[in-house]
């Protein structure tokens, strides 16, 4: 076991932080008025920035202050953080991250200009938030009074301290829910000698001018509630002002004006926005288009993250995750030798033996499966930012809405996701959404809407990019694949058939991008890469109303549930998520040797004879079976000698030597020690798909 | 600079750590200065970790030593400690000077 280079672990965390950064950042473009939202950006800058001095960045440390520095302004309500503020402090935290990651890659003029940027927005004459709001409150009338909030007296139990409760803290939380003030009590402190210094003495009377209800205030105290006497009560209905006279009788001064009191009191508990009650946001003049991303499950996951925040975690190298998982189909390896080996004894005492290692190996098996799966959230954050910036550069305004963010996935899926997911998405804002003049030509709203979401199907997770823009123009296509030879003109296809075609190599042309309203760049690409993740892709869309692609992917690449079939002498493995039904291949369908087409409750289903793709040599069993596989909306026949039954396959690569052999995606090893190939389902539906084709034109 | 220990006045600085996890040698310390001198001067210049427990101590302190007629002057306040009395509400001089006597200008 080696130790982790601490710097090592200072970049992890700063990726993390990075994170958490970006999002809050993006966030705060569409919830400007979120306290929370500045705050979290503002904990994981100054955490960047101490860790960052801590591990010898001293350029993270500087540079991560001054950004500090000039958003200040914002986390004191000074100014709002318009689209343009954010994309400077975007740009900067992306150059804080390039000097983490690649310090070499970055220039100090860039640094400063990204800085002098930020100074120039958060110095420009806008308008004091708070003071606009106090100016445009509707002034109260004669005899009018509204709520005044709640009086609370905190009276904490004495030991509280020693456990790790901070009242700072608390008092800090419930300073966020609106104007507070705070005043000491400090009757209870004794003298020296009476006094244990672990103890706490002080309690505090507090006045909190906001609407919120009992129920935030509670929440504040959640965790300490068994701990205290909170004494709560609403505060007499007054007329509504600045709650500047409160000062007057704590210090017999003249009560500072509110800004001066913010910044007096930051980072301090004590003070937050005015007790006015907040006008409607005007709609802002932005330079660029507004794109609007949101989580469905933001606010609710923000609320559980907090309450998750006690959960034990510990930090594991991914490598090392892997290693486990090779030792881990290692041992279902040998434990599926031992089972066979028991199985052609008669040993009872054997038997049990390899049915407890059976049944502890499959447990380890999930175990370890589970450790390595990632909630999709983690990739789908990243994509916030591309839509943030494909918006602003095309001139389309976006909204961006992620859904399934819990849904988890192997990690080395999650990697290998990103890219296809990267490009859908371009596609999608870049050609799928029209312009604003287009969109209002068909009665749509200025903003284009992107969804992106998964769920759960079965050992199968769905991920659909959807957006709501043209859709695809199915005559362009057709026109296109009938110029390249791809079909016959005027052949026969469906819609969705000659949608196929946008996966096809080659298909996608600069020239065509432009005339085909935009679709097909680089999806051969795409989906060759899901097809690789042992998943499907599957595309439709309306005219007018959008397209949704939809991803049908394995919830592991390491260990999958298999079907063990044997051809001839050969035996071969299906992945089980692709096998939808198992039937016997009749006299009948032997009889329609030539034609290859099975009635499976009405419908023709094409079926391949893998005795001769395999060119499997012997007599054929004589009651055959066929399994039927499917990819998306595509079902195929497999007609096989025997079904021997499920396999826990531990999927190994093939050699290099056989990376140009397409119909198996991989091998594994069997309880006797030999070797068995996995068939690829989607080479395979391919291929019948073809000879289909093939049949129908030479029918025609 | 803060002022140096003089025969007339003894002062005591507070060390870096006044938090929780070091109150109790603090609490120590400044007993025990304050058992051995009439005037009790208390530097806290250098004061970086602070919460509840170290405010009450300075609380108490004043406490005491205003109960039995000795001075107890607090000097040069850092930032952090500062910072953790506005956290608890003695937000302004005015009401820090109340609870907390200060010198100033070096008196």
């Amino acid at each position: 076991m080696t130790a982790m280079d601490p710097t090592e672990v200072f970049r992890q965390e700063a990726s993390e932080l990075f994170e958490v950064l970006e999002g809050a950042l993006l966030d705060l473009g569409q919830c400007p008025d979120d306290r929370e939202l500045v705050d979290s950006a503002f904990r994981a800058l100054h955490t960047i920035k101490g860790s960052g001095a801590m591990f010898g960045f001293d350029k993270v440390a500087s540079f991560t202050h001054e950004f500090e520095t000039a958003f200040d302004r914002v986390r004191r309500g000074e100014i709002k953080p318009t689209q343009e503020l954010i994309s400077v402090a975007l740009a900067a935290k992306d150059y804080i991250r390039a000097l983490i990651e690649d310090p070499q890659s970055t220039d100090d003029i860039i640094g400063e200009a990204i800085l002098d940027d930020l100074k120039r927005f958060v110095s420009s004459d806008q308008p004091s938030a708070p003071v606009a709001e106090i100016a445009e409150a509707r002034p109260l009338a004669p005899g009018e009074s509204r709520q005044a909030g709640w009086h609370l007296y905190l009276d904490f139990e004495s030991h509280i301290l020693r456990n790790g409760s901070n009242p700072l803290d608390l008092l800090e939380d419930l300073c966020k829910l609106g104007p507070c003030f705070v005043v000491p009590v400090t009757d209870g402190v004794p003298f020296l000698d009476e006094m244990d210094p672990e103890d706490c003495y002080l309690k505090w009377d507090v006045k909190l001018h906001a609407t919120c209800d009992k129920d935030a205030i509670d929440d504040v105290f959640m965790f300490v509630q068994d701990e205290m006497k909170l004494t709560l009560s609403p505060l007499e209905q007054v007329e509504a002002r600045a709650p500047a006279p409160l000062f007057q009788l704590l210090d017999e001064e003249p009560a500072p004006p509110v800004e001066t009191v913010a910044q007096m009191m930051a980072p301090a508990a004590a003070v937050a926005p005015p007790l006015a009650a907040k006008p409607e946001r005007k709609a802002e003049v932005a330079s660029e288009p507004k794109s609007d991303i949101k989580s469905e499950t933001a606010p609710a996951r923000r609320e559980e993250a907090k309450q998750e925040r006690g959960i034990a975690t510990v930090r594991v190298q991914a490598e090392r995750l892997d290693e486990l998982m090779a030792r881990v189909g290692e041992l279902v390896i040998a434990q599926a030798r031992l089972t066979q080996l028991a199985s052609a004894g008669s040993d009872l005492s054997i038997k049990m033996i390899a049915e407890e290692i059976e049944r502890l190996a499959s447990s380890l098996r999930d175990t370890t499966m589970g450790a390595r799966m990632v909630p999709i959230g983690s990739l789908f954050g990243r994509f916030r930012r591309l839509v943030h910036d494909l918006s602003r550069d095309l001139s389309k305004p976006v909204e961006f809405v992620t859904s399934g963010e819990d849904t988890e996935l192997d990690k080395t899926m999650i990697e290998c996701l990103a890219d296809p997911l990267v490009h859908l998405i371009r596609n999608a804002i870049d050609h799928g959404i029209e312009d604003t003049a287009t969109r209002a030509a068909h009665g749509k709203t200025e903003q284009g809407r992107i969804e992106l979401a998964a769920v759960h199907s079965g050992a199968q997770v769905l991920v659909t990019v959807k957006d709501n823009g043209g859709g695809l123009n199915t005559a362009r296509i057709r026109a296109k694949a009938e110029e390249q030879g791809l079909i016959a003109t005027g052949a026969a296809l469906s819609d969705h058939e000659v949608h196929q075609f946008l996966f096809h190599p080659g298909f996608s042309t600069a020239q065509t991008i432009s005339a085909l309203s935009g679709r097909g760049v680089g999806m051969d690409v795409v989906k060759r890469t899901i097809e690789n993740m042992r998943g499907s892709i599957d595309l439709s869309t309306k005219p007018t109303q959008g397209t949704t692609v939809t991803l049908r992917l394995p919830l592991t690449l390491a260990i999958i549930e298999g079907l063990l079939i044997r051809v001839g002498e050969g035996r071969y493995i299906i992945p089980l998520s692709a096998v939808e039904e198992c039937i016997e291949l009749t006299a009948e369908d032997e009889r329609s040797c030539g034609r290859n087409f099975l009635n499976v409750r009405g419908n023709l289903v094409p079926f391949l004879r893998l005795r001769e793709i395999m060119s499997a040599s012997g007599t054929p069993d004589r009651h055959q079976k066929t399994i039927i596989i499917s990819t998306g909306e595509t079902h195929v026949g497999l007609v096989a000698d025997q079904i021997i039954g499920s396999h826990q396959t531990v999927i190994k690569s093939l050699s290099k030597l056989h990376s140009d052999v397409t119909m198996f995606s991989g091998a594994t090893i069997l309880g006797d020690g030999t070797a068995a190939l996995i068939l690829d389902v989607a080479q395979l539906v391919a291929l019948a798909q073809a000879q289909t084709e093939k049949q129908i034109s030479e029918a025609a | 600079m803060p002022p140096e220990a003089t025969e007339s006045k003894w002062s005591v600085r507070l060390p870096a750590d006044c938090s929780i996890a070091a109150i109790r040698g603090v609490y120590d310390l400044i007993r025990d200065a304050f058992g051995r001198q009439h005037r009790l001067e208390i530097d806290c210049s250098i004061v970086d970790k602070a919460d509840v427990t170290s405010i009450q101590l300075l609380l108490s302190t004043a406490k005491t030593g205003e109960a039995q007629g000795r001075p107890v002057v607090l000097t040069y306040f850092s930032q952090s400690l500062r910072n953790t009395l506005r956290r608890a509400g003695f937000t302004t001089d005015a009401m820090v000077e109340q609870h907390f006597r200060q010198e100033k200008d070096g008196v």
